[in-house]
């Protein structure tokens, strides 16, 4: 299955969910995990479908996770890998350099400097959620919305923030949409951010330049990539990339989580 | 010299800037602190907000573009709907507005209104930075030199913009006079130079006749939207249909992201190929590839034959502007004794080759075309710093730049003071009246070259009535101009038979008033100070966490002891450690952001580390007690 076979099926899996058809969206996500195991948006789906707690260490939650504690015990097999490998976050791999957070004397983040760091503040109270239970009645907005907050609960971020993007489209005024938009984005940046060190810290290419045409890049990634010349610091890159801070920071740590570029 | 305080020469193109002093005697270029010799004449306010000037806007200049400001030397010192800001407004991405009188330009950047001056203050002041950063000291003092058409208020501009910049500018020299100064031209020899100077984006030829120190401008001519810049979007457009035929018509056009790099990349393989013959384009991920495709890259040889092909129409331009200045002159190729490269164009084999052939002879190669204009400026300034006991060195004496002169019948334009006469200076010329019974006369006061008063710029009017009535011709008219040595223009008219006499001031502005002019320097220090004020807070911060630190390692041993005898926090040393790495890292990066938030994790290891170290030493102490 190539790259457009395989976000063709997880966007069969995502609709499937939203319509609420949750069964069918599991069999869809549990193929994409079987052709991409490191697939993040599936393995989240999954565990909203499961219910599935990821409150362990190293996991950011915003929000007590009431839909995963109102949820029922798993029914039938569980996933690949159980839920506590699911959703990997950003935070998962620790900071590349120069952690930013202290750890607590039992060790895992210490999520009050997490939240300080990120501006990220408690969530209005989730509505309480079955997995499972199809939304028929409500409307897409209603529907996403939902998805979100478990998402965001959940500490998937990206997969949270994507469906926002999506009410904000219908209805750009949504006040609920816009304080997760807010907040996911502040702790997406903080993530990525701390994946790149200090932001005077200059960063190189770790490959050779001939090399960088075999990567799977977009033309975005290919127009930051261009601009790291070994003297541009990532708070000038920030300035001179012309894109969103949180696009910038995301292009950044997964050049360096693909060992493209390193910093010094 | 070297106890005197530095003094450096500015050379503030449309392009490019360049700094340069003297060092022991011998004139350099200061490198910038990336370590280049040319600085991008372009500030821009980056999409986050942040200011960015030299390298960094131009990488940006085309993905933001509304923000970015370049060739802010075309606009300086201009009136608000002349014809050159008209033009300039035809072509320029970024915004132009009048001024609050509406005379003067006004660019908005980021929604916020700049002087023109003030755009180039922040080019001067960079340029300043890295000079003081280069010699460790603080820099005042500059020469800043100009094209040699820039009348008196585009100069007044530059020296403005010099004032904002925190720099007093000891003179302003033109950067045809500066390119023979750099030469050492006019100490022993007496001969016509011809300047050719082609720069990013404009195009200049100047004959100068030098002789006994005396570097008179003949003649200027050119063309202000012609230079490197026409050359780089000529390879642009040859990649972009190439790369079109090659891939389904996907025009990079369309994409600010693609046309920034193949920007970037063609200026680079345009200045390659002037040392080797060929040279790769890699452009690896340019563009989109559409319907969900892989991003395309785009891989491409240029020649040095190809990319003459492409711009030999320009290089011809280059040699007609030429050909007519010299004509207009009355200047044949074979009275000119040298002939002068100037600007990073001239570097091109095929350029060279051109003014070559159209002279008869090689041009002078001995200084960098990119460099020589700011090594004139630091020439100069070193003389006029080190005074007339070196003797050893040419000193320029402040001249009228452009003649100044009055409107006559017909429109025409009567000189009064000719160019290049020494200030202060004072002449008088006696017109008459052109009606009978005439009973009033409008002297209009004006400086340019040329013989229509329309084509001259206006510095100011006035009306001298209660002439008495008499038949045309017949009443003496006495006009004197006076200039003092600050340049301001006095003009008064008299009748001489009546003693009858108005008078007008004209000084050379830029635009700004003396006000506005405070205000903005005022900003700028402000801005200054805060830059300096956070280094100040950065310095404190670091000495408080290195102080810290020192503590902490200090009761590693206690604490060390302390944790043996306990089942918990057996990390804690080695998170410290973490802690103290982070906050080591900081200050190496300086970055005062990251030192700030990792003072309170600091504080608490410290705090943590006292605690530990005191429970440590405390049970030995209680049963030294019990016993």
């Amino acid at each position: 299955m190539n790259v457009a076979n395989l976000a063709e099926l997880l966007d069969h899996g995502i609709k499937a969910y939203l319509q609420g058809r949750v069964a069918e969206a599991r069999t869809v996500f549990e193929r994409v995990l079987a052709t991409d195991p490191s697939n993040q948006k599936a393995r989240s789906y999954l565990i909203l479908m499961h219910g599935g707690s990821v409150s362990g260490p190293g996991r950011p939650v915003a929000a007590p996770p009431q839909a995963a504690a109102a949820a029922p015990p798993r029914a039938g097999g569980a996933p690949p890998g159980g839920a506590e490998e699911f959703a990997p976050s950003p935070w998962d791999d620790g900071p590349a350099s120069a952690g930013t957070f202290v750890l607590d004397a039992g060790g895992g983040l210490d999520l009050t400097a997490v939240a300080e760091k990120s501006d990220l503040r408690p969530l209005v109270p989730e509505a309480p959620h079955v997995a499972g239970q199809a939304p028929a009645a409500k409307s897409d907005v209603q529907v996403w919305l939902q998805a979100a907050r478990e998402l965001h609960a959940l500490g998937d971020f990206s997969g949270s923030l994507e469906l926002i993007e999506k009410i904000l489209q219908i209805d750009p005024e949504h006040r609920e949409a816009r304080e997760y938009l807010t907040q996911n984005e502040a702790t997406l940046i903080a993530m990525y951010e701390s994946k790149l060190g200090p932001l005077t810290s200059v960063p190189r290419l770790a490959i050779k330049p001939e090399e960088v045409m075999w990567l799977n890049l977009d033309h975005r990634s290919g127009f930051l990539l261009a601009q790291i010349d070994g003297a541009v610091d990532y708070d000038a890159l920030f300035a001179l990339s012309g894109l969103p801070r949180l696009d910038t920071a995301r292009i950044l740590a997964h050049l360096i989580a693909e060992g493209v570029i390193t910093s010094q | 010299m070297s106890d005197l305080e530095p003094v450096i020469g500015i050379d503030l193109g449309t392009t490019n800037s360049v700094v340069a002093t003297v060092q022991g005697g011998v004139p350099r270029v200061i490198p910038n602190r990336s370590g280049q010799l040319l600085t991008p004449s372009i500030v821009a306010v980056a999409k986050n907000g942040k200011k960015l000037v030299g390298h960094l806007a131009k990488r940006q200049a085309i993905t933001n573009a509304e923000n970015t400001v370049f060739a802010a030397k075309r606009l300086i010192g201009r009136r608000w709907g002349s014809k050159e800001i008209e033009d300039a407004r035809r072509v320029l991405p970024y915004e132009l507005v009048a001024g609050p009188e509406g005379n003067d330009v006004r660019v908005t950047v980021a929604g916020r209104p700049y002087a023109i001056p003030e755009i180039s203050a922040i080019v001067l002041a960079e340029l300043r930075a890295d000079a003081e950063a280069w010699f460790g000291r603080s820099v005042r003092r500059a020469v800043v030199t100009v094209p040699a058409y820039f009348n008196d208020g585009q100069r007044q501009a530059t020296k403005d913009a010099g004032r904002i910049a925190g720099l007093e500018v000891m003179r302003i020299i033109n950067e045809p006079t500066s390119a023979a100064l750099a030469y050492g031209f006019g100490k022993q020899m007496e001969k016509k130079v011809v300047v050719f100077d082609l720069g990013g984006g404009t195009f200049d030829v100047s004959i100068l006749d030098i002789g006994k120190s005396v570097y008179d401008v003949v003649a200027v001519g050119g063309d202000t939207y012609l230079g490197g810049e026409d050359f780089d979007r000529r390879v642009m457009d040859w990649l972009t249909f190439s790369f079109a035929k090659e891939n389904g018509g996907i025009d990079l056009r369309q994409d600010k992201m693609a046309l920034q790099r193949l920007r970037d990349s063609a200026e680079k393989s345009k200045c390659e190929l002037s040392s080797v013959p060929s040279t790769s384009l890699h452009l690896p991920f340019l563009v989109g590839g559409g319907d969900g495709k892989s991003a395309l890259h785009l891989d491409k040889q240029l020649s040095r034959e190809k990319l003459e092909e492409l711009t030999k129409d320009l290089v011809d331009r280059c040699i007609a502007v030429t050909e007519k200045t010299l004509r207009d002159a009355a200047v044949r190729t074979s009275q000119v004794g040298e002939v002068i490269l100037v600007g990073g164009m001239t570097r091109m084999p095929r350029v060279q080759k051109a003014v070559k052939d159209f002279f008869g002879r090689e041009p002078c190669k001995g200084v960098h075309p990119d460099e020589v204009v700011a090594l004139g400026a630091a020439i100069q300034a070193h003389a006029l710093a080190a005074g007339p006991k070196e003797g050893t060195e040419v000193l320029l004496l402040d001249v009228t730049p452009q003649n100044l002169g009055i409107m006559v019948v017909g429109g025409y334009f009567q000189t009064v003071i000719g160019r290049n006469t020494t200030v202060p200076t004072s002449q008088t010329h006696l017109f008459t009246t052109v009606q009978d019974n005439q009973p009033s006369v409008r002297i209009a006061v004006l400086q340019g070259e040329s013989d229509k008063a329309i084509e001259n710029e206006l510095l100011g009017e006035f009306i001298l009535d209660g002439i008495r009535p008499a038949r045309r011709g017949e009443v003496s008219i006495e006009v004197t101009f006076d200039i003092s040595a600050d340049g301001i223009v006095g003009v008064s008219a008299k009748d001489v038979e009546t003693g009858q006499q108005q008078s007008i001031t004209v000084t050379a502005t830029s635009g700004l008033t003396e006000d506005e002019l405070r205000r903005i320097m005022d900003e700028h220090l402000d801005e200054l100070l805060e830059k300096k004020s956070t280094t100040g807070e950065f310095d404190l911060r670091r000495e408080r966490a290195m102080s810290a630190i020192r503590e902490i390692e200090s009761l590693v041993p206690a604490v060390q002891a302390a944790l043996e005898r306990s089942k918990f926090g057996k990390d804690a040393v080695q998170k410290a450690e973490g802690v103290m790495a982070r906050v080591r890292q900081a200050i190496d990066a300086r970055d005062g952001k990251v030192l700030a938030e990792a003072e309170a994790d600091l504080d608490r290891t410290l705090q943590l580390f006292k605690g530990l170290a005191g429970a440590g030493s405390r049970p030995t102490s209680a049963a030294t007690s019990g016993r």
